[in-house]
């Protein structure tokens, strides 16, 4: 077990991709935690639903922007990915926290809203590809930056986007398992 | 479709070849749980892509659900040193 550990602090080569992101989720899990109000004795906990539903956003943003550096800009999905969650931040200085929560994890394709520019800029992509396969049409809206690929690369991005996502869920649920 | 593409004998790297996509399908394939156990010339490539996208949802999903896990699980004060134990833990 030291050696391993030794391994991580001396290879010249950067740790793996797991801890890479185990530490920077943690770093900002402990800046949430300092950030929001807790109660001022120990026998008032913030547990109410609002509060809990704002952390919530911030520690989904938080796992997915950790994610996005933890990777770098090797890939095109994750320069895609931290672009869009630095622009939602900008946009959410001055508005609520949860508005801009939401505008960066839309471009997660988990709402189907599309901005006219990107839909117009990429129509002629996109016909390319919606030749083979209509399911090429949804994994673009899913993957980061995946309007600007084309089938290959779109191929070889999702693969290294799910083993992300699969890291990023073992991560977070050994962080939850171990918490309490 | 793809099969219009003829297979180019220049490396260009441009250029597109059917085994470029059929290793990148059967390599997605073998990612994603619901379909890596069955055999690759069953599973047609529209299929892989579909399963691909339900993946990736499910996983989102999974994401949201152990936010929501470690917000309630925040709201609770903390000592420093279990944090520490985490940290350690995870790194070994």
């Amino acid at each position: 077990m030291t050696a391993s550990r030794r391994e991580i602090i001396t290879s010249s080569s950067s740790p793996p991709l797991r801890t890479r992101f185990a530490l920077r989720f943690l770093k900002n899990l402990m800046k949430i935690k300092k950030s929001t109000p807790l109660g001022h004795s120990s026998s008032l906990p913030s547990s109410s639903s609002l509060e809990i539903r704002r952390r919530t956003q911030l520690i989904k943003l938080a796992a997915y922007s950790s994610m996005a550096r933890a990777v770098g800009s090797r890939r095109v999905w994750s320069r895609a990915l931290i672009l869009k969650l630095s622009a939602g931040k900008r946009i959410g200085h001055r508005s609520s926290i949860s508005l801009s929560a939401r505008s960066s994890l839309r471009c997660l394709g988990m709402k189907r809203k599309r901005s006219k520019t990107v839909t117009k800029r990429f129509a002629a992509k996109k016909r390319q590809l919606e030749g083979p396969c209509p399911g090429v049409v949804e994994l673009q809206r899913l993957v980061p930056g995946g309007e600007s690929m084309d089938l290959c690369g779109l191929l070889e991005e999702t693969a290294h986007f799910v083993q992300c996502l699969e890291t990023q869920v073992r991560v977070m649920r050994s962080i939850a398992d171990q918490l309490p | 479709m793809s099969s219009r593409r003829s297979r180019s004998r220049q490396s260009g790297g441009s250029r597109i070849t059917e085994d470029q996509i059929t290793d990148l399908v059967s390599k997605l394939q073998r990612l994603v749980p619901e379909i890596r156990n069955t055999r690759s010339d069953k599973v047609s490539a529209s299929k892989v892509l579909q399963e691909t996208c339900n993946y990736i949802r499910s996983l989102h999903r999974e994401v949201d659900d152990l936010s929501e896990r470690l917000s309630e699980l925040l709201a609770s004060p903390d000592t420093d040193s279990d944090q520490a134990a985490i940290i350690r833990s995870l790194l070994m």
